[in-house]
């Protein structure tokens, strides 16, 4: 009952009319980042952050979080259409929906596609307004010890579950470690690795490093790839899926609901990992799997049900623990610390309207897609008729101007550029970045939390195992270790492989 | 070379610089950790798995997936050039403005990199660069340098 009335007080909070417009101008920002391949949801943000500025915290994070959960919409229609994931979640949406537009199915493609990513969409809200302030209450148990052993889970799980093997992600994990601790130590006020520089004295910012080594580096390696791109032509008549579509589609809905929901919690590439698992275990229940990969609904509808349920998910340790387990919900983080709220256990009592206003509004936000993504998708095909060559001077403006604007200053754009090339290096060499920005930004907290275990057990290290939480979360990452040692000695699993095919 | 012995070299590169700077930083004790542990730590473990991927990238089945360095240098021009130009316009970015600067970078990226004729460059260069400043000064009231002609 009080999550009800917690509900109707976030309706009146969203259904005002700016933040409608706001939520609104969110969707349609994320749908079109989420249609072009080169800009995701986390430059997305990034760029329209400098435009909160003048806003209160509530229409902001209404906004930025239109984008995020809009760019899961967005990245299926070039998946469909032309085989070029928008998004990376939507990787696996190319291989039967693709072969659908090829048969002249890419309308019902579509159609399932939205339906799929509303359902997803507004079941994971259910799943986040029920868990997220059950999560806060038992986290505001948590002190340093407690905090920090959360902290190892999620580091072990972002190994564990990011792209390539648990060995490859822990130096990304580590690099991003040790670049989070470039400034001045919060406890001390020693200035670590800055070499005299005052701009790095408050450390390196978030949003050049993420704009860079996904933006910039995303750039750089997609204007070495040719540039001519076939776009197929979707008609609004054919956007209606058969009854015999529809009835197969069901089953995946639900399933990669649940699939996504689940995964969405884990730190790292949550959303690839959702829709790869949804479309593996789609083609494992059907009774023909060797027709996934020639045009069926079911690998359409499982994985981008999943992707979208799992960026829902993904919003309850960011909201609840002040953890963002991806790239992008980071960025958000740091949006609401420009306005002065810190999210976390205490986040959802003491700034109930921003909570509660932003799950009225992501429901709101799940109809807007909707009605966006499939009357209104010709017009989101026409971008991508937008040569390329035209189109990535037009990303790298976005990109320098967005990282300018956030602090007026010319460092942060070298910085960007540096960022540009290390993202473009460690995509030639096939290390996944997400791990690096995560750890950088969880980084000091998860330092923090070590120093002032150690301090209040006057140096005693058997303060992470006093508590039954910290003992369990110990033993948990040491147990993940163990397997990922294991799972890197034995022969892969067929799901593993093709992940790893994907990729 | 293998795509992980590259790597781990640069891990290797960035634990040495790591572990060479919080060396020098003070290490207080556990009860009070000073704030050269943390980063010595990471340091180590980078060392230690930028060596590994080193050797590792020696065994055989690594050896079959060699890089590609010609394949890597024919494609580098167009991310070298773009990396230049972007280079030329943060250091010039404060004292030419944003809208001059702005309206150079993309005439040149289209000209140069696009490979456009130079009139639809500098025509597309005019409707980026001054629609990009309308849209960020005027619409979105971003700060945006104004340079020496203070545009």
């Amino acid at each position: 009952m009080e999550v009800l009335n917690n509900l109707y007080n976030g309706f009146q909070v969203a259904l005002t009319f700016k933040n409608v417009y706001l939520c609104f101008i969110g969707c349609l920002w994320g749908t079109i980042v989420g249609v072009l391949p080169g800009i995701g949801p986390l430059a997305g943000i990034a760029l329209l952050i400098p435009a909160t500025f003048g806003m209160d915290v509530t229409g902001a994070i209404i906004m930025l979080a239109g984008i995020y959960y809009g760019a899961m919409y967005g990245g299926s229609t070039t998946s469909i259409l032309m085989n070029i994931p928008g998004e990376s979640a939507s990787v696996v949406t190319c291989i039967d929906g693709f072969q659908m537009t090829r048969k002249g199915r890419g309308g019902a493609a579509l159609f399932i596609a939205a339906w799929g990513s509303w359902i997803g969409g507004t079941l994971g809200i259910v799943g986040l307004m029920l868990l997220a302030p059950t999560l806060a209450n038992f986290a505001m148990k948590f002190g340093p010890p407690e905090m920090f052993a959360v902290l190892l889970v999620a580091f072990v799980l972002l190994g564990s579950l990011g792209k390539g093997s648990f060995f490859k992600t822990l130096p990304m994990i580590l690099l991003g470690l040790l670049v989070g601790t470039v400034g001045m130590d919060p406890l001390t006020g020693a200035m670590r690795f800055t070499h005299g520089i005052r701009e790095l004295f408050d450390g390196i910012g978030f949003i050049p490093v993420a704009m860079g080594a996904f933006g910039i580096g995303e750039i750089l390696v997609s204007t070495e790839e040719s540039l001519v791109r076939e776009v197929f032509k979707v008609r609004f008549r054919e956007l209606l899926p058969t009854r015999e579509e529809l009835r197969a589609s069901w089953g995946p809905i639900f399933r990669g609901t649940g699939i996504g929901f689940i995964v969405g919690l884990l730190p790292g590439s949550a959303h690839v990992l959702a829709s790869f698992l949804s479309y593996t275990m789609e083609k494992r229940l059907a009774k023909k799997p060797e027709e996934f990969g020639s045009g069926r609904i079911e690998g359409v509808a499982g994985p981008e049900t999943a992707n979208n349920a799992a960026s829902e998910s993904a919003m309850i340790p960011f909201l609840a623990l002040g953890i963002p387990t991806g790239p992008a919900p980071a960025v958000m983080m740091i949006a609401l610390l420009i306005h002065g709220v810190r999210p976390g256990p205490l986040f959802i009592t003491e700034q109930p309207q921003i909570f509660w206003g932003l799950i009225a509004s992501m429901y709101i936000g799940n109809v807007i897609l909707v009605i966006l993504n499939l009357p209104l998708v010709g017009l989101f095909v026409n971008l991508l008729r937008v040569p390329f060559r035209i189109l990535f001077p037009i990303i790298l403006l976005i990109c320098l101007v967005g990282t300018y604007s956030v602090n007026a200053s010319t460092f942060e754009l070298s910085i960007l550029l540096g960022f540009g090339v290390f993202g473009y290096v460690f995509r030639k060499l096939e290390f996944d970045i997400a791990p690096f920005i995560l750890a950088m930004i969880i980084g000091p907290t998860l330092e923090m939390a070590f120093r002032q275990s150690l301090m209040r057990s006057a140096g005693s290290f058997s303060i992470f195992w006093e508590s039954p939480i910290t003992m369990t979360l110990i033993v948990l990452s040491g147990a993940l270790v163990l397997w990922n040692i294991y799972r890197a000695i034995r022969p892969k699993a067929a799901w593993e492989k093709a992940l790893e095919e994907g990729e | 070379m293998t795509k992980e012995q590259g790597g781990g070299l640069i891990f290797l590169a960035a634990g040495v610089y790591g572990l060479i700077f919080s060396i020098q930083l003070p290490m207080g004790r556990w009860n009070e950790p000073g704030p050269g542990v943390f980063p010595l730590a990471l340091s180590i473990l980078l060392c230690a798995t930028g060596l590994g991927w080193t050797l590792q990238g020696r065994s055989k089945r690594q050896i079959e997936k060699r890089f590609n360095w010609q394949e890597f240098l024919e494609k580098l021009a167009t991310p070298l050039k773009i990396g230049a130009l972007t280079l030329a316009y943060i250091l010039v970015l404060d004292r030419v403005g944003y809208l001059l600067t702005s309206l150079l970078y993309v005439f040149v990226l289209f000209w140069w990199v696009s490979r456009y004729k130079l009139w639809i460059a500098a025509g597309l260069a005019i409707l980026l660069g001054v629609g990009s400043w309308l849209f960020f000064q005027r619409l979105l009231a971003v700060q945006l340098p104004k340079g020496f002609f203070s545009l």
